[in-house]
């Protein structure tokens, strides 16, 4: 499928006719935050405008407080941005839905249900069919690695498999867009990465759009298409890097991990955006 | 192993005669005590006994349940119910319940009725405050992951909210059934024709510490068993709480 990318200079209605279903686009997107008890307000992001394409990956970097988790929240409905749009396809997000599924860094498994049945509520609230659930279901229980762990409750579960869980309750609704708001902060390195390649493995089924958020400079550069990376606050668009130029015709991520890091193109990338990031930093 | 050490001392202090047995009766007494109290006390056999004090705390209990868990909920959930009657919840929850006793005589005499009042207002804080509470501190992150799946306001609220609080209300319930059965003890201290109260009051009066020593244990034991049941209820229904 080929996907469309408004260009920045387009104008609305070219924009509305030639616009893929499942891309992303923010316009002139700015957060500002009422400050608490006569503190002076904060504005976390100011005007950032992206257009991400259908299916693409799309990472975004940069140093903590610069507002990247914010524009997860409002691409999910969460959060409305004070001025600016953002749009999923022709469809202007003003509110949460199963069309735009969100996978947090705590996981935010329902503790009162089992494995399936956490996977399968969103299901039963959007009234899918008993059959179509059972399907579903029975075809990402393999994926994720957790057949035979139906009935368990996620505190029996390990940090990567509570994960898998939450990545596999919003894979299932078969979403146009993923949000991935640092899913793999909370597990261990060696959980990571087989994480990261697993998410990889399950993502590609389908490919929805990603957006995904991470500290990790490394995985940005693994998985992504794209990688943004932002100032710090109030949180401007620092660069886009497309990630595809040096990784050549394949990408990284279609590579095992510890493979790819030895790679030396691979380094200088990480290199290279890390350093970014850094300039960033200030320590107070 | 506290148990049988008191019961120890219990047994040697009474049996040296270090203290009066009126004052202490012996293990063998209390013994004999609760045999007379089984084959039937002050006209009433145990089981009427158990069944005055059991019914008063079990209507007053689920009256107060079935009001105070809604009830605290829906203050959770909407907020104007809750400027509505959290004052009065904070003005009233200071009165212990056997202050409500004396009201309670003068409303409805010193029939069942005024009993079964009692045990409701003792029982309705621990259920409403624990309602309220659970729904307040469902975590953020459960409301945003429900709504990203596609929760409307009732999905939010019955399939999120509820099951997260359930664990803190049903200790709440819990909690409320102890204090229920200590409040029915006290207003049965007072008055009464039947029920443990009356039994530990009795021998008092009749200085029949013997009495007033089983109507005691007999309270703790009662006390104890509803504890023990409604755990095992919990863990039930409650299957992925953390039970120790």
């Amino acid at each position: 499928m080929v996907a469309a990318i408004g260009g920045s200079g387009s104008r609305p209605m070219d924009f509305n006719q030639s616009v893929a279903s499942n891309s992303v686009r923010y316009e002139d997107v700015s957060m500002l935050f009422p400050g608490n008890r006569g503190a002076p307000p904060t504005l976390a992001i100011d005007r950032f405008s992206l257009d991400v394409a259908e299916s693409e990956f799309l990472v975004i970097v940069g140093p903590s407080g610069c507002g990247k988790s914010t524009i997860l929240a409002m691409s999910g409905g969460l959060a409305t941005p004070t001025t600016g749009k953002v749009f999923l396809g022709r469809e202007l997000i003003t509110q949460p839905g199963p069309n735009k599924a969100i996978v947090f860094q705590n996981f935010s498994l329902f503790p009162w249900k089992t494995v399936v049945d956490n996977i399968e509520f969103g299901l039963r609230l959007n009234h899918v069919a008993a059959e179509e659930r059972r399907h579903r279901i029975d075809y990402y229980l393999p994926v994720i690695g957790l057949k035979g762990f139906e009935k368990h409750y996620p505190r029996q579960l390990s940090g990567g498999m509570q994960q898998r869980v939450a990545i596999a309750r919003a894979l299932v609704l078969r979403p146009r867009l993923l949000l991935m708001d640092e899913p793999f902060a909370a597990l261990d390195a060696q959980n990571r990465t087989v994480m990261q390649e697993e998410l990889v493995r399950v993502w590609s089924e389908h490919k929805p759009t990603v957006i995904f958020v991470t500290h990790s400079v490394e995985e940005a550069v693994f998985l992504a298409d794209r990688i943004v990376v932002m100032t710090r606050r109030p949180g401007r668009i620092k660069e886009v890097i497309d990630v595809r130029e040096t990784a050549g015709a394949q990408h990284w991520r279609a590579r095992p991990l510890d493979q790819v890091m030895r790679h030396n193109d691979f380094q200088d990338l990480r290199a290279r955006v890390w350093g970014l990031i850094r300039d960033e930093i200030v320590i107070e | 192993m506290a148990i049988l050490a008191v019961l120890a001392a219990w047994w040697l202090v009474t049996t040296v005669g270090m203290v009066s047995p009126f004052i202490l009766p012996p293990p063998a007494a209390v013994l004999e005590a609760a045999q007379r109290l089984a084959d039937g006390y002050l006209g009433a056999s145990l089981a009427t006994h158990l069944e005055a004090s059991l019914s008063v705390v079990l209507s007053g209990y689920i009256a107060a349940a079935l009001i105070g868990v809604p009830l605290g909920i829906l203050m959770a959930w909407i907020r104007p119910l809750a400027i509505l009657f959290e004052p009065l919840v904070c003005l009233l929850r200071p009165i212990p319940p056997p202050a409500w006793i004396p009201l309670a005589i003068l409303w409805f005499g010193i029939g069942l009725t005024g009993k079964t009042f009692v045990v409701f207002i003792s029982a309705i804080t621990p259920c409403l405050i624990n309602a309220y509470v659970a729904i307040k501190e469902v975590p953020p992150y459960l409301i945003s992951a429900a709504r990203s799946l596609g929760a409307s306001n009732a999905a939010l609220l019955f399939q999120v909210a509820i099951p997260s609080g359930l664990p803190m209300i049903a200790s709440g319930l819990r909690i409320a059934l102890g204090t229920a059965w200590a409040t029915i003890v006290a207003a049965e201290l007072v008055v009464a024709t039947a029920g443990f109260g009356f039994i530990i009051m009795s021998g008092y009066r009749n200085f029949e510490s013997a009495i007033m020593a089983v109507g005691m244990i007999a309270v703790a034991l009662i006390g104890f068993l509803m504890n023990l049941i409604f755990r095992k209820i919990e863990k039930h229904v409650i299957p992925w709480g953390e039970h120790e």
